[in-house]
């Protein structure tokens, strides 16, 4: 059976009187990997921060888990488990790995967990615990995504948002961003992913939502975008 | 390890013992109120720190803080006869409430338009009292100020004939407040504070409620900035809302904490107590001179430390403190000059 895990519907959002987001109606059911994928000035960027919290909504539902969530601050949103690793990384580039770690389970519910989280992040990223007492600038990109990833995951997040996570990086090393997406999919977790890097989005996810300029062009499964003529015209050079 | 511990305990006992003697040997009153100055300003700094330096947040309207501390407590004093030990919690009190109705609005700025509403405010509240004779039964003494009743010797409201008390008065807040630093910044509110200082949206998306950890903050530099105000006031004898409140008491808190070392714990403290030192000095000895020549100068020594030392004078301390306690690891060294200096 399939679970809806978040619904949005009809959501408008923006920049004070520049409407990004419009109209803007999508689901994602528990367990899946589905990709937002758009070019430039899209609105990924924005719909993924309204989600989070960061940009109030102007109308509109969001729906996570039965519950309306579009009116509440982005700490509640993070507490209930939609878990946001931001655009460029942002780690705290004067801290460990380990402390970087440990900031992301700031939340009640997750520090009782902390000990497990850790030895769970560093099974899947056994980069970081190389790295553990180095401080987050001295990473190199792919491992700052890394620790982005990581520290993500010590909130125990129920979905990982992830936006532009092969931004800046090397085809080798994307592919690896990608696999460790898909084995943190594997352990249970609902993956939203936005990209530009269309090609390797679709073919990790189940389904897909195509953003142009703030409203969905084209939804479905990663296997009809992926097929579908515009597409490929517009999004994948063939 | 041990010899680094027994190492580091040593320091502290020699300066808590320099700081508990200097009155033995510095009997001039001028000389020791120069010395006790320069502890309060080591004091109101490192409360300026304990919010804007740990957090990141430039708030050049601080004297806010002292001046409702003082006239509060002032006031009780006044007009009511309540000992200032007993009002300086009132106007720590006060002040507390201040910071949060402030907060609440301003926290949203980013940036230089915090940094400008902070300068607002200071600058409205000194009209504001300026303006202000009295305030129901309190006499508030508008422009021409006010004057702190004279007891004689009355330890129990906060007034001494000779200026010992005042000196040890004064070490004691600075201990108290570089402890506190110190407590703030290995508690989770301390990793919070830097984590939003150095990226607040970062901190935001992993649940970090920031407009609170800012809040609570907030309200603790403000509770110490009062009390170092009722200090003041007490010393002084005399609050002239410029003095109190103005850009002068604001601004040179944030010009003490950012040359010795801001968000660190004992960067205020070592500030604190040498440029004001120096510019004791040079008051004493270009003073007369030329007119406001001894600000020049002083002004010169801020530019040039934020230009070439712009982590603060602790960075240059630091150094010798870890090669004192024979620490050499350059990783290590870069994390304590930024998190835990002079611990």
């Amino acid at each position: 059976m399939i679970m809806k895990l978040l619904t949005i519907k009809n959501l408008n959002s923006g920049y004070g009187d520049i409407k990004v987001i419009k109209n803007v109606s999508l689901e994602i059911n528990t367990g899946e990997i589905v990709s937002i994928v758009g070019a430039n000035g899209a609105g990924k960027t924005t719909l993924l921060k309204t989600i989070s919290g960061v940009i109030p909504a102007e109308s509109g539902e969001i729906v996570f888990d039965g519950k309306r969530i579009e009116h509440l601050p982005p700490h509640m949103i993070t507490d209930l488990g939609i878990i946001q690793v931001p655009e460029g990384r942002r780690i705290f580039p004067m801290f460990t790995v380990y402390e970087n770690l440990l900031i992301g389970s700031v939340l009640p519910r997750t520090i009782k967990e902390r000990k497990n989280n850790l030895e769970r992040v560093f099974e899947l990223l056994p980069r970081l615990a190389e790295r553990k007492t180095q401080v987050g600038s001295t990473l190199s990109g792919g491992e700052q995504q890394m620790l982005a990833i990581g520290r993500a995951l010590m909130g125990m997040p129920r979905i990982l948002m992830l936006d532009e996570p092969s931004l800046g990086l090397s085809p080798k090393l994307v592919s690896t961003v990608f696999e460790i997406i898909s084995k943190i999919n594997s352990q249970g977790i609902t993956v939203v992913l936005v990209e530009q890097n269309v090609k390797q989005a679709l073919k990790l996810s189940q389904r897909a939502y195509v953003l142009e300029n703030g409203m969905i062009a084209l939804e479905g499964s990663a296997e009809k975008i992926i097929n579908d003529p515009q597409v490929k015209k517009a999004y994948l050079g063939l | 390890m041990d010899a680094v511990k027994t190492k580091k305990i040593s320091l502290i006992v020699l300066f808590l013992v320099i700081g508990f003697i200097i009155p033995q040997f510095v009997t001039k009153p001028y000389y020791l109120h120069v010395i006790t100055m320069c502890l309060l300003w080591a004091y109101l700094a490192s409360s300026w720190n304990l919010f804007c330096g740990f957090a990141g947040q430039l708030s050049l309207g601080h004297g806010v803080f002292t001046a409702v501390g003082a006239y509060v407590a002032v006031m009780l004093f006044n007009d009511y006869n309540i000992s200032p030990w007993i009002g300086m919690f009132a106007g720590a009190g006060a002040a507390v409430l201040l910071s949060i109705l402030i907060g609440y609005p301003t926290f949203k700025l980013r940036g230089a338009y915090y940094a400008l509403a902070t300068v607002a405010i200071g600058s409205g509240v000194v009209v504001l009292i300026e303006n202000t004779q009295a305030l129901g039964p309190f006499r508030v003494g508008g422009a021409e100020g006010l004057i702190v009743k004279l007891m004689g010797n009355a330890p129990a409201f906060f007034q001494f004939m000779s200026k010992q008390p005042y000196y040890y008065i004064a070490l004691v807040m600075l201990i108290i407040v570089v402890l506190f630093a110190f407590w703030l910044k290995n508690s989770r509110l301390g990793y919070y504070l830097s984590a939003l200082k150095e990226d607040p949206e970062a901190a935001e998306a992993l649940g970090i409620n920031v407009r609170n950890a800012k809040l609570v903050a907030a309200a603790y530099s403000a509770f110490f900035t009062a009390i170092g105000g009722v200090y003041y006031a007490m010393l002084i004898r005399y609050l002239e809302p410029n003095a109190i409140a103005g850009p002068m008491m604001s601004n040179e808190m944030v010009f003490l904490a950012v040359v010795g070392g801001s968000g660190t714990v004992l960067g205020p403290v070592v500030g604190g107590i040498t440029l004001h030192a120096i510019s004791e000095v040079i008051q004493f000895y270009f003073g007369d001179l030329a007119q406001g020549l001894h600000l020049f100068i002083y002004g010169l020594i801020v530019v040039f430390m934020i230009m070439f030392k712009p982590q603060g004078i602790i960075e240059i301390l630091q150094k010798y403190y870890n090669r004192f306690l024979g620490i050499t690891d350059r990783g290590e060294d870069e994390k304590s000059v930024k998190r835990t200096a002079g611990s």
